[in-house]
């Protein structure tokens, strides 16, 4: 028996250690797709309202959640409350640049500013924009040279406004899902490299002050 | 948890700060060299396991293990949750760099707290009180983290019961699961490696 007990408690603990890594490997095959634990608030622009989303990062919405809007001089604009979905819209009260603050429950919080540029009405950026697209529609028809070409070249002014602003639209809509999906990922950072980096970072801080403890050992010693 | 950027006052951030220091300066007299890498360990693992998220209820919220760091490190928890927070602060945005203090202190005084409560319980010779106390140790060390994160948020004008009720509530889940994991190690770790339950109180 003497002899048997310590091979069983052998075999013991590796069933029991194989049992505690098949458990944090469930963990972590559950936890694969719901990262980091934050809220994030980002916005965008539609039409003339500004519309924000709230959610913890791991993307539960943040219902119910405070939310605040400041101009660039911290002035308080507006406040108000996200829905169930975690929306919140509002129109813009003023063309400056947007500091929306998110604060939700237990002390999370998180910003998202709305650049001058991206309001509506905030023309003169986009008219600037406009500027090389009609240097090449001007180019455009002449390198063909075609006879087609040449009533095409001969809308008006007023119609080309129109269609521009036509297509402006339809981009917009067609590059809103691609542009918030840059800004979801641009903010949650939580990645792979980040978690081992971060226990590379332990390590090394332990080696640190391992190196720190072994001279003072050394210097009790002589 | 973790309190982000921007949302404490001054005054608590310094405070926060200032009780943090005390702490890791005990912890850092108190850790032993042969300690160090199995300190380096628990915070790498209390550094991962945040990212594990339990979603039950109706808020998100994940795992802490500080009770479990607590009654494995004792004192030396101090530092590793401040090592660890300031990596989440730093490399995933949890909570923020000038709230660290705050933080750290949040979870790392529960910690202190389930080891002076639990320590000699759990490494103690009877199965069922071993077992009961790590279990409560887990559970302890959340539900003070709670009350501590609500006490913090008190000082921005929210009213205490509110707060505490909203975080416990969040936490719940965490709690049992927690107790659970502590449950398991501290039972693994007095089968296989009882002296891992010993070092922490060797030096007092």
């Amino acid at each position: 028996m003497p002899k048997d007990s310590p091979l069983r408690k052998d075999r013991l603990s590796r069933t029991t250690l194989l049992s505690l890594m098949f458990l944090i490997l469930i963990l972590f095959a559950s936890a694969s797709h719901t990262l980091a634990h934050r809220v994030v608030v980002f916005a965008y622009v539609e039409g003339d309202m500004v519309y924000t989303e709230s959610y913890f990062s791991d993307g539960k919405r943040c219902q119910h959640a405070r939310i605040e809007v400041y101009d660039s001089l911290g002035n308080k604009l507006l406040e108000g409350k996200t829905d169930k979905r975690g929306e919140f819209s509002f129109k813009p009260p003023t063309r400056k640049d947007l500091r929306i603050v998110l604060t939700a429950s237990m002390g999370h919080r998180d910003e998202y500013i709305i650049p001058e540029s991206e309001l509506p009405g905030g023309t003169e950026g986009r008219a600037r924009g406009y500027e090389p697209h009609e240097a090449v529609g001007q180019v455009f028809p002449a390198e063909k040279g075609g006879e087609e070409e040449t009533p095409s070249s001969q809308l008006t002014r007023l119609e080309m406004e129109q269609i521009r602003g036509v297509v402006e639209e339809a981009l917009d809509e067609k590059l809103k899902p691609i542009m918030r999906l840059l800004v979801k990922q641009q903010k949650e950072r939580v990645s792979f490299i980040g978690v081992i980096g971060g226990i590379g970072f332990i390590f090394g801080i332990m080696g640190i002050i391992l190196y720190f403890k072994s001279r003072m050992v050394r210097k009790m010693e002589v | 948890m973790h309190i982000s950027e921007g949302v404490l006052s001054a005054p608590v951030l310094v405070t926060g700060a200032a009780l943090t220091a005390a702490g890791c300066g005990i912890g850092l007299k108190k850790l032993d060299y042969d300690r160090v890498p199995q300190v380096a360990i628990l915070t790498s693992a209390f550094f991962v396991v945040s990212l594990i998220h339990v979603p039950i209820g109706l808020f998100s919220v994940h795992l802490v293990l500080n009770g479990l760091m607590g009654l494995l490190l004792g004192w030396p928890a101090f530092p590793a949750i401040l090592i660890a927070l300031f990596l989440q602060a730093l490399l995933f945005q949890f909570g923020g760099i000038t709230s660290l203090g705050v933080n750290t202190f949040n979870m790392a005084l529960p910690a202190i707290f389930c080891f002076y409560l639990f320590g000699y319980a759990v490494k103690g010779r009877n199965n069922l009180i071993s077992m009961g106390s790590a279990f409560a140790c887990g559970f302890l060390g959340i539900l003070m983290a709670s009350f501590m994160v609500a006490i913090s948020l008190v000082f921005t004008g929210d009213p205490f019961w509110g707060i505490a009720k909203v975080v416990v509530i969040a936490h719940l889940p965490i709690m049992v699961i927690e107790g659970l994991i502590t449950l398991f190690s501290a039972g693994f770790l007095r089968k296989l490696k009882p002296e891992l339950l010993e070092v922490a109180h060797a030096k007092r």
